[in-house]
């Protein structure tokens, strides 16, 4: 089950003090790039709560991010909500499939489960790319972002949306430790260590998978219609799954269950992305190199191998006190 | 209160119970005795539906038992595994907590408080990871966690498993307060003193098959069987 320590808490502060600095400092560019940052980061949240915690390695979440965008563009530009009834209903419509989608394939394990959830996104990819009603190819465009004129605030301006992304980012991760750490997080950690013994305790296994997935859906969801209304325009290729593959890749980077390392590894990961294909169009390869590094290190990913450094270094300061205090009495005995 | 009637069980195409029939009865502690490999663990884990009964009867309290484990688990039958299970990543107050919520009902029988009261030591540990409980204190935890689901009908797989004597002494004490407490139990167990003093009744399994019935005084006294079935 996820707790906080003071590393964690560390690492979070960290990187909320440089999202916070990038924000109210950056310019243009900049602040396109945290925003990307900050809406990786919410997606690769929900796919740490569904792979991370719950055993659940999903290849649909990039579709479930697309359902949210998708719902989102059709029911705020074409059925004409306003735009904050427009987000609850695209995010109440992404849980509830990603419900669905978490009932179904809860019986399955392993490879069949990440089969059975691409199987899912590539159907939502299909659907989306050759309806009319989503724009084909062409996707959809003229997407309003949330209206805060009330509080003065202009989402128009990046800084003031970057600022509004790193709030809800904020919000999703307090939300995923409130989850994480209920009775339904609990069952979670019980499921993912023994099924059976969860069963044997009544417990009905597969409705605790579907209740996360469809949670960790919304999540995914959210992520999607920040990223429809950050670029205010949105295609099919957003429920490619590639984009599941690469917020996979994005987890295991920073560090699978540990919600603090998907947050790492989404600010790593673009921040390479953009470094790199500065340099060369080929910049996949070197990320590909740097995951498998860190794959064949045994770390859990870069905030896992700062974790591993971390005890280990708590356990040699105890073991020198342990010696110092063991050296002190031999001498008082003497 | 649970029959068991020519069942047959076993691991996928190996079968390991041949038409093991039994009967434990209301407030009363029955022990499964046999050597290894006999079937013991096999019968409680096809009674909680974690095998599936190919064929025979378990009947629970007059009614079918259900076959998935988690209805076996609400119909009122708690199992303690042999392998304990106890979810390594939460506290102990984490591992009660996950049986106390589910079962806990409007008045339960037994509370946080009333387990805690039977089990001191876990008091002091509640904040402890499951990792860092020594063998005796999980089978403290998995007794408890047991019990607060609230059952009718209490399945122990080897208590005293890997556990030091003294711990064996005090996991007796507290099971025999539990029987006096009118708690049904099933205890399969190889200590065969630690069994025969807590049962009323006994059944020994043989090649899948109950090969002794009787009562807890006449298996200790009829050495024929002990050395016969238990290698006594």
């Amino acid at each position: 089950m996820f707790r906080h320590n003071a590393l964690r808490c560390t690492v979070l502060l960290l990187l909320a003090a440089a999202a916070l600095f990038q924000a109210l400092t950056a310019g243009y560019f900049g602040l396109e790039i945290l925003t990307e940052i900050l809406i990786l980061a919410i997606l690769v949240l929900a796919l740490d709560i569904a792979a991370g915690f719950g055993g659940m390695v999903s290849l649909c979440h990039g579709a479930l991010m697309g359902v949210g965008a998708y719902a989102y563009a059709i029911l705020s530009a074409k059925a004409g909500l306003s735009p904050p009834v427009a987000m609850a209903a695209a995010l109440a419509l992404t849980g509830g499939c990603a419900w669905v989608i978490g009932a179904i394939c809860a019986r399955s394990h392993g490879i069949y489960f990440i089969m059975a959830t691409l199987a899912f996104g590539q159907m939502a990819y299909s659907y989306v790319f050759e309806a009319p009603v989503f724009g084909g190819d062409d996707g959809l465009g003229g997407i309003a972002r949330l209206d805060l004129s009330l509080i003065g605030v202009d989402l128009n301006d990046s800084r003031s949306f970057a600022l509004f992304c790193l709030a809800v980012l904020g919000a999703v991760y307090g939300a995923s430790v409130l989850i994480l750490r209920s009775g339904l997080g609990r069952s979670l950690a019980g499921v993912m260590h023994n099924e059976q013994r969860m069963r044997a305790l009544g417990l009905t296994v597969w409705r605790v998978k579907a209740d996360v997935f469809g949670l960790s859906g919304m999540i995914a969801g959210l992520a999607g219609v920040l990223a429809a209304q950050h670029v205010m325009y949105i295609s099919p290729g957003l429920l490619s799954w590639t984009v599941s593959g690469e917020a996979l890749v994005v987890v295991i980077l920073g560090g699978l269950g540990t919600l603090v390392g998907p947050l790492v590894g989404a600010a790593a990961f673009v921040l390479l992305k953009h470094e790199l294909s500065a340099l060369t169009p080929h910049w996949h390869l070197v990320v590909g190199v740097i995951l498998i590094a860190v794959v064949m290190s045994r770390a859990n990913g870069i905030f896992g191998w700062i974790e591993a450094c971390w005890g280990g270094r708590a356990e040699r300061r105890a073991a020198k006190a342990v010696r110092k205090q063991k050296t002190k009495e031999v001498l008082s005995d003497a | 209160m649970l029959e068991l009637s020519g069942i047959e069980s076993g691991y996928g195409e190996t079968q390991v119970l041949h038409g093991l029939s039994l009967e434990a009865q209301q407030g009363r502690v029955l022990a499964i005795l046999g050597r290894n490999g006999a079937g013991k663990s096999t019968t409680l884990k096809t009674i909680m539906g974690l095998l599936p009964l190919k064929s025979g009867k378990i009947v629970f309290e007059g009614k079918p038992i259900a076959r998935q484990p988690y209805d076996v688990a609400k119909s009122g039958i708690a199992y303690v595994p042999e392998t304990r299970d106890i979810f390594p990543s939460l506290t102990v107050r984490e591992n009660l907590e996950i049986a106390a919520k589910r079962f806990g009902g409007a008045a339960p029988e037994w509370t946080m408080e009333r387990v805690l009261d039977l089990f001191p030591r876990l008091g002091e540990r509640m904040d402890n990871g499951g990792t860092q409980l020594s063998g005796g204190e999980q089978q403290m935890l998995a007794i408890a966690r047991g019990l607060l689901m609230n059952p009718r009908l209490l399945i122990l797989d080897e208590p005293t498993e890997g556990l030091a004597p003294i711990i064996v002494k005090l996991i007796h004490d507290k099971l025999q307060d539990l029987k006096a407490a009118g708690l049904p139990m099933i205890i399969v167990e190889q200590n065969f003193g630690f069994a025969t003093s807590l049962a009323d009744d006994v059944v020994v399994v043989g090649k899948g098959q109950a090969v002794w019935t009787g009562s807890a005084e006449e298996i200790r006294a009829d050495e024929a069987a002990q050395h016969t079935w238990l290698g006594v």
